[in-house]
């Protein structure tokens, strides 16, 4: 760097901190050495926020947000603007792949306790991520107002009408009209393109500061910071720049992979990523023979259907998704990482495992009276792993986690 | 009360589906397999001349604009316009939006006749292909004919000069036992019972064989499978590149990374 | 730890940065070209027919084209022949400033030698100037011999859109592509372009 260049970045630095912000969060940062797999999906999961916004905003461009208008639109970005159908995909897929990086993401969390302290607060920003993700999608969802938007959106918003004395009133606020309507597309529009992305770009940015604070965490669940340099930086770790940069690089390589394969050959992913029945506008008068959510809501379809009270239903889904919030004061294990947690822990995450996805297939499938015992089994494995793992993270024999990596 | 109904019904409704008929094909059971060829140019224009001269009567095409069929099948204009465009002033920027108002087609066959763009992204070419085929004699309904497919579809069979008569008749055909196997008789012959819901054509009876008349719906579900996606074929092959793309860049990113790695590894 | 920038990695990183660029390259194309007016806009935007013998000698239709005002003027011999004599008032007799498509083919600066077409926006600020064929005195110019005024800021043309001297407008009013088939004129192609 030329003393002209470095004096400008100095004067810029003493009005505005950036020179020591980048050194501190990216180029400096120091990251565990030795992470696998497991720890890159946190970045995919920024690509694809960014593909998904830049390519939401090029969909706007196209896109009528009215009833009489919607759906055509759709098919007017997909023949009538040049690569308009590149797009769209992109946007299609990168809703899918947002969800299928966030569940790894999610789930590497769960094999190596990142919700440990002190990283807590971490792991609460990330579900609150989560919940945040999952109303945008079914926001998304509804604007190609196709019969699976209409009928989804019908379904969904009619769950409110369970919440007891004020149900009724609250879905007809919600929709903004006594039946799904242009006012609701207007309004599910703003959410999804403005209200939404502000919230979620400022939730990864304190998850992000969150996680800085404290430095990232390691399979082997070992504390880096207990052993520093002359200097205060952590003897196992590395600078962020280039090696982490590098990795997260590969990862981006193999993804891009996956999302062309998906993108430019299987957009529709057999139907459970771009629904069929969306292929055909709303149709308030007729119900598609097969209502069922995009893939990522099955699990939480599962449970729902399992209930056989309204009320109840949304209940249980609810609390769901809410017992993940509070797993860092579930988990009582003095091993953070599942390398050195006891056998229960190992048995318990198994049978989550298994029982889990069982759920994602039952959300997707017809119900019958087998199938329902199993999602009620399901749904049972599902509260016990978290409601059960005070108990057992506590009782098993852990092995010694090491000092060092 | 009511709600609790209402979402009990949507959240089960797919169980009555199954219950009768949902077999993918209605009462035909498993759709034919049909494979498309978007870059086969002579079929797709034989699909879009069969579209414009039989079905164009009735249903729209309205998201497709004329010219992009005339520039991605190879047609030059003066020829699309003689023998594709209907209708006195189309210009051929303009969307194909049908020849017929919805509130006579009502009146004729107590549904507006849908528009067809998307039926094959719909309901699958497989399916399309299938129902075009599965017309049958049925003196019940007010246009002699009932579909396999769609049991009860307002549709007339409107390629029946071409296929000839199709009627439901019974086979002979072989009993199989609860295990796989085939029953046979001491001679080694299968016992064979009389099995009903066949379709059957009588031979002669329109202007094509049956094979050509395959042909014929072949060339048109083709065309119907473009028209649900044009850029299909775009996009498959542009999809080849984005991979190969990929698959170079994460060799040479995988590289770096391995020889940086080597400074704390 | 020390980073030692061997060949190899300079090799290396200069691949993967040449290959990310040309990979960037390509993806930004959809982004970009999605900006081109649609098929949409080319079709509400294609080229419009009209039918000229119904116009009058000396008289002036207008149609749309582009959401612009185009003029259609069918001029009389004696007009035409009297052109030469309003040369000396002009700024740019032979439209050599301008892109002109159908330059020296006739004076009607058209394909055709009786008719003009000119794209009715003043090539000032883009009003649409008034056509008054007359050849009577006027008060922007006493000796008149017929053609354009644009009410805006006092802009002239003659009456196959060239501009006078000393007026706002810079330039000749432009003449759009165009071709006629018999009596059918087709305002914004090329013929043979379809």
């Amino acid at each position: 760097m030329t003393q002209k260049s470095s004096g400008f970045f100095n004067w810029i630095n003493a009005r505005l901190p950036i020179v020591n912000t980048f050194e501190r969060h990216l180029s400096k940062h120091p990251v565990p050495k030795k992470v696998n797999f497991w720890y890159l999906f946190g970045a995919l999961a920024s690509v694809v926020l960014i593909i998904q916004i830049v390519s939401g905003i090029w969909l706007m461009f196209g896109y009528e947000n009215t009833e009489e208008g919607a759906f055509a639109s759709i098919e007017y970005i997909m023949r009538d603007i040049e690569y308009g159908w590149v797009i769209r995909y992109m946007h299609t897929t990168g809703a899918s792949m947002f969800f299928a990086v966030v569940y790894l993401h999610m789930f590497r969390g769960l094999l190596y306790g990142s919700y440990h302290k002190p990283r807590e607060l971490v792991w609460v920003f990330g579900m609150t991520i989560y919940l945040v993700m999952m109303a945008e999608g079914f926001l998304g969802y509804v604007l190609p107002y196709g019969q699976m938007s209409y009928w989804g959106a019908q379904v969904i918003i009619s769950l409110f009408g369970a919440i007891p004395y004020i149900g009724e009133s609250l879905e007809i606020w919600v929709r903004g009209d006594y039946y799904i309507s242009g006012a609701t597309i207007s309004r599910f529009f703003a959410l999804h393109v403005v209200a939404l992305p502000l919230i979620l770009i400022a939730l990864v940015f304190m998850h992000l500061v969150a996680l800085h604070e404290v430095g990232a965490g390691n399979p082997e669940g070992v504390d880096i910071e207990k052993h520093l340099d002359e200097d205060g930086v952590p003897l196992d770790s590395v600078p962020f720049f280039p090696y982490k940069v590098l990795n997260a690089l590969v990862a981006i390589g193999i993804f891009g992979i996956v999302f062309s394969i998906i993108m430019f050959f299987f957009p529709e992913g057999g139907g459970y990523m771009l629904e069929l029945a969306n292929f055909e506008e709303a149709n308030p008068l007729s119900t598609p023979e097969h209502i069922a959510p995009v893939w990522y809501y099955s699990p939480y379809y599962a449970m729902l259907r399992a209930v056989p009270d309204k009320l109840g239903g949304l209940v249980v889904m609810g609390a769901a998704i809410a017992i993940l919030f509070v797993v860092p004061w579930l988990d009582r294990s003095k091993a953070a990482s599942i390398r050195y947690k006891g056998i229960l822990s190992k048995i318990a995450m198994t049978i989550f495992i298994i029982s889990w996805l069982m759920l994602a297939w039952l959300g997707t499938v017809p119900v019958t009276a087998s199938r329902t015992t199993l999602s009620i089994i399901g749904t049972i494995i599902y509260f016990a792993f978290f409601l059960l793992m005070p108990i057992y993270t506590s009782i098993e024999k852990t092995r010694p986690v090491p000092e060092r990596l | 009360m009511k709600k609790f109904l209402l979402v009990a019904f949507l959240l089960t409704s797919y169980q009555e589906a199954f219950a009768a008929g949902g077999a993918p094909c209605g009462d035909y059971g498993e759709c034919d397999s049909f494979k498309a060829e978007l870059n086969n140019m002579e079929s797709l224009q034989l699909g879009a001349l069969t579209f414009i001269n039989h079905c164009y009567g009735c249903h729209s095409l309205k998201y497709s604009r004329w010219g992009r069929i005339a520039k991605d099948l190879d047609i030059p204009e003066g020829i699309f316009n003689d023998n594709l465009v209907f209708g006195a002033n189309v210009k051929l920027g303009d969307r194909m939006t049908g020849s017929m108002k919805p509130a006579v087609s009502e009146t004729w066959f107590g549904i507006a006749p849908p528009d067809l763009t998307l039926v094959t992204r719909l309901h699958g070419s497989d399916w399309v292909y299938t129902y075009l085929r599965a017309f049958y004699e049925d003196s019940s309904k007010p246009y002699g004919v009932n579909n396999m497919v769609y049991p009860g579809a307002a549709m007339p069979n409107v390629l029946a000069m071409l296929q000839g008569q199709q009627i439901l008749s019974c086979k002979d055909v072989p009993i199989i036992a609860s295990n796989g196997g085939v029953r046979r008789d001491e001679m080694g012959d299968d016992i064979t019972e009389e099995k009903c819901g066949y379709l059957k054509t009588i031979q002669g009876s329109g202007a094509l064989s049956v094979q050509e008349f395959d042909e014929v719906i072949y060339n048109l579900v083709n065309f119907m499978t473009y028209i649900g996606e044009p850029s299909r074929s775009d996009r498959e092959r542009m999809g080849w590149y984005a991979i190969l793309f990929f698959v170079v860049f994460t060799a040479l990113a995988y590289l770096l990374f391995r020889e940086y790695q080597k400074d704390y590894h | 730890m020390e980073e030692k920038i061997t060949t190899r990695r300079k090799v290396l990183i200069g691949m993967t940065s040449a290959v990310g660029a040309v990979g960037a390259s390509f993806a930004v194309v959809p982004f970009i070209a999605s900006w081109n007016p649609s098929a949409k806009a080319k079709a509400v935007g294609g080229p419009v027919k009209v039918d000229v013998s119904k116009i009058q000698v000396g008289q002036k239709i207008q149609v749309s084209w582009r959401k612009q005002p185009v003029f259609v003027i069918r001029h009389s011999k004696e007009a035409l022949a009297g052109l030469s004599k309003v040369e000396s008032k002009l700024d740019d007799p032979s439209s050599l400033k301008i892109d002109e498509p159908y330059r020296d083919v006739n004076p009607t600066r058209s394909t055709s030698n009786e008719y003009t077409v000119l794209a009715g926006v003043c090539t000032h600020l883009g009003c649409a100037p008034k056509y008054y064929p007359e050849m009577e005195s006027q008060p922007w110019d006493e000796s008149w011999v017929g053609g354009f005024f644009c009410p805006c800021h006092g802009s002239m043309f003659d009456i196959v859109g060239r501009v006078f001297k000393g007026v706002p407008a810079p330039t000749n009013l432009k003449v759009p592509p165009h071709y006629f088939d018999g009596s059918i004129l087709t305002i914004g192609e090329e013929r043979g372009t379809a």
